[in-house]
């Protein structure tokens, strides 16, 4: 337990900014929506005219961007990469932070074993997450009700899409752990996370204008693509094991990684 | 039972090497020297008997189970005090040791007040602003709160001056006549000679040799250098000199035996200059076990 | 020039990885630029495109049937990873000293602080400079087996002029915050929190015409790559802002730096 409580200590104010930032870009995009919704009435009728295979091709087909949850659809993104980037960074710092803080002699000469420490250091992590997610779900309720304008929406769609943002989390919390596990020293935290959330941003962003398929395979922008889910009701499930076996597989051998490290002396 | 084994302890870091094939064996309520010179591979020991790192091949026990398998619940009983102190930053003293305190069994608070009285430390400073010295009172503290069974300490007294490092050695003469056995590595030999039962010498990664201090007194080294107008080096071979070199009107020579009989020949010829001292560490070992 | 090779050698892997990351994604991007080159039934489905989706992505008035298009798309991402690392590197690079504990070392040596950080600065610029030039030769390169529209040699070296300035304009914001913060942690969030603003609203400014006066504010909007295309050429005004927010990062963080306590 005292592993974790300082563990949440120094997450804490992390956890805060996040969850404000969030909620700051929420309620930024959202109360655009009043504006963009009367321009963007003519939107649907102009999609319809063209075959769906084409729009497909493009993530689009039956997003009407003048609907609340497709407009939400692009909020959504951007929460997203706010998420990624503070789940990655948990992730790559979480359990190299004694090796970089040179505080590895004083932690792990403690009468506890690494597994202790491996999940107390992980309940942590995801509890901050966990913090941020119902930040999320609750500023995305209110955004809504204060701007979507008297338009109607699908309750069980919004569920849908934030359902799924805990797999998210966890995918680049899991992949930033077992990555850390795997180099020498983490030396800058930020350089890691950025490339690993922004890099997964990009590919899954540039793919989706150039109808590249198979690289989806390796982005959670991909899996949990909202506009997917509103075209066919339900996410690719493939996606969905795929993300999950990532999670599991990249939890578990950075525990097995993390029991068997050698933690060198500071000087 | 033995405190400490190790049996063929080896650790290879890719090709290079960190230890060889140590093997040591400390008794309850000894204190333990480990002495050698800088990279010879004392702290690569003292980081495999924690368990920080994961041995090549051998073994190695400490109450009698297995570093390596058992290393949380024998860390109960350790006290380490690590030779640089690095603690998180944010923390004030009193934060940090209690945070230290409540990995260990039992209330420490009055131990804590107690040590930082003896250590004068300040317990409401924040750890950041500390100075080197300061943290590493710190570290003592930290290292001695829950009354460990085995004290390891990795060269301990940088960073403390004299009087500090008096107290010091006073708190752990205390602890081990309450039973503590303590495992000392220094690369200081006055500091060794002064505080431990027996001494190992680590050199190269290969421990060359295992002491009683008594011994280790009794080859009393000493490094003799006399400037003499007389230039004919021959006139002091008598027993227990060895390393004679003659440099301009110096010459010098390590001697081991009676000092008697060496001051008694030194008085025979005319001298400008004699100085006796005791040698280096480094001049130990290259001269004696290379 | 001793720090300058210092840093150099200790960024050549960064440069690596990042020469080796756009090599990657210009071939896999340009296998499938060819199932797109000259195919009229995409160009319909992009006119098809709602405007207020295509402004806001950027992607309005770009025909990703042509180089033209597809580069000048492929661009806006560009310019946002190497802004990032452009932010990162400058704020890096001054930081690492006290991340690292070298500040011992390096501020002791018999030369102005401001020396240091003129190096550094220069070493950082040079690295931009080999990461651009790579760049630029694997796009031609890649596009040996189509034949460039008239303006596109033009417009690629407009696209490189641009990201270098947006380079330069993140590098120096990054050089001021590692400068100017007492803490290092705090000075890398600050760099990716004034990334994330602006990108985020470059974004919210092509969403409604009323928000469009943020242009001012975001770099992101700048050198908007559809705007190079139309008009062929940088805009001076902006050229400006840029140079006046470069020459003011670096002049204050040259000066923080010069009074600041450094700690280990």
């Amino acid at each position: 337990m005292n592993i974790y409580k300082r563990e949440i200590k120094d997450k804490l104010k992390s956890t805060i900014v996040w969850s404000i930032s969030i909620f700051a870009l929420i309620m930024l995009f959202m109360s655009i929506f009043p504006v963009f919704s009367r321009d963007a009435t003519t939107l649907k009728l102009m999609m319809d005219n063209y075959p769906e295979e084409m729009l497909k091709a493009f993530g689009m087909s039956g997003v009407d961007l003048g609907s609340v949850a497709g407009y939400f659809t692009m909020t959504l993104l951007f929460t997203q990469i706010c998420l990624a980037i503070q789940a990655s960074n948990y992730g790559f710092s979480i359990l190299s932070l004694e090796e970089r803080e040179l505080t590895a002699d004083f932690l792990l000469t403690k009468p506890v074993t690494r597994t202790k420490i491996f999940f107390s250091k992980f309940a942590a992590a995801f509890t901050a997450l966990t913090i941020t997610n119902v930040a999320t779900w609750g500023s995305t309720y209110l955004s809504i009700e204060m701007f979507r304008n008297g338009k109607d929406y699908d309750i069980d769609i919004f569920i849908k899409m934030m359902a799924t943002i805990v797999l998210f989390q966890l995918f680049f919390l899991g992949v930033g752990m077992v990555i850390s596990m795997l180099v020498k020293k983490v030396k800058s935290v930020l350089t890691f996370s950025m490339s690993l959330s922004f890099g997964m941003y990009i590919l899954s962003a540039f793919g989706s204008i150039i109808g590249e398929d198979t690289l989806g395979y390796i982005t959670p922008f991909k899996y949990f693509e909202p506009n997917t889910l509103i075209i066919n009701g339900a996410y690719d499930r493939t996606m969905i094991y795929v993300c999950i076996t990532v999670i599991v597989v990249s939890l578990l051998a950075s525990y097995i990684l993390y029991n068997k490290r050698n933690i060198h002396s500071a000087n | 039972m033995k405190i400490i084994e190790t049996t063929n302890l080896t650790k290879f870091y890719g090709k290079n090497k960190g230890i060889e094939d140590v093997s040591l064996s400390i008794n309850e309520g000894e204190i333990f020297g480990f002495i050698g010179p800088n990279g010879a591979g004392k702290s690569t020991t003292i980081r495999l008997l924690l368990s920080l790192i994961y041995p090549t091949s051998g073994k190695a026990t400490i109450f009698g189970k297995n570093c390596f398998k058992y290393g949380h619940e024998i860390r109960n009983d350790i006290g380490y005090l690590p030779s640089e102190v690095f603690y998180y930053d944010k923390m004030r003293v009193k934060e940090l040791l209690k945070y230290s305190a409540s990995f260990y069994k039992g209330d420490h608070s009055k131990r804590i007040i107690e040590l930082a009285d003896i250590m004068e430390l300040d317990l409401n400073r924040k750890i950041d602003e500390l100075s080197y010295g300061n943290k590493k009172k710190v570290g003592i503290v930290q290292g001695l709160l829950h009354q460990p069974k085995l004290i390891i300490l990795d060269e301990p007294t940088s960073g403390l001056d004299p009087l500090m490092q008096q107290k010091f050695f006073d708190l752990i003469l205390e602890e081990n006549k309450k039973g503590a056995t303590v495992f000392f590595s220094s690369h200081i030999l006055g500091e060794v000679q002064k505080l431990c039962n027996r001494v190992a010498i680590i050199r190269e990664g290969h421990i060359v040799k295992i002491e009683d201090i008594k011994t280790l007194r009794n080859d009393n080294y000493k490094k003799v250098s006399i400037r003499t107008s007389n230039h004919n080096q021959k006139v002091f071979a008598i027993e227990g000199i060895s390393n004679i070199e003659q440099v301009d009107g110096e010459i010098n020579f390590f001697f081991n035996g009676d000092i008697n009989v060496l001051l008694s020949l030194i008085t025979k010829h005319k001298v400008n200059d004699v100085i006796i001292e005791e040698p280096t560490l480094e001049e130990i070992f290259m001269h004696y076990y290379k | 020039m001793n720090i300058i090779l210092r840093e150099l050698r200790a960024s050549i892997k960064s440069m690596a990885i990042w020469c080796g990351v756009f090599t990657v994604l210009i071939f896999m991007y340009m296998s499938e630029f060819s199932a797109y080159a000259n195919n009229e039934e995409m160009l319909a489905v992009l006119d098809g495109m709602p405007e207020a989706m295509l402004e806001a992505f950027q992607m309005n008035s770009f025909n990703l049937t042509t180089l033209t298009g597809f580069y000048g798309i492929l661009f806006t991402y560009f310019i946002l990873m190497l802004s990032i690392h452009a932010i990162l590197k400058g704020n890096s690079i001054i930081s690492k000293e006290e991340r690292d504990r070298t500040v011992e070392f390096t501020l002791v040596l018999p030369i102005k602080r401001s020396k240091v950080v003129i190096g550094k600065l220069i070493a950082v610029i040079i690295n931009c400079i080999i990461i651009d030039v790579f760049l630029y030769g694997i796009i031609l390169f890649s596009i040996q087996s189509y034949l460039p529209e008239e303006n596109f040699m033009e417009f690629l070296l407009l696209l490189f002029a641009s990201t270098f300035i947006m380079q330069m304009l993140f590098l120096s914001l990054g050089i001021m915050f590692g400068c100017a913060m007492k803490q290092y942690k705090r000075s890398g969030y600050l760099g990716i929190s004034i990334i994330l603003i602006s990108y985020v609203l470059s974004i919210v400014s092509g969403l409604s015409k009323k928000l469009e006066f943020l242009k001012y504010i975001t770099p992101f909007k700048f050198f908007d790559t559809a705007v190079i295309k139309n008009e062929m050429a940088l805009d001076w005004k902006y050229i400006l802002i840029s140079f006046t927010i470069i020459v003011i990062c670096l002049t204050i963080g040259l000066i923080t730096y010069k009074k600041r306590d450094l700690y280990i």
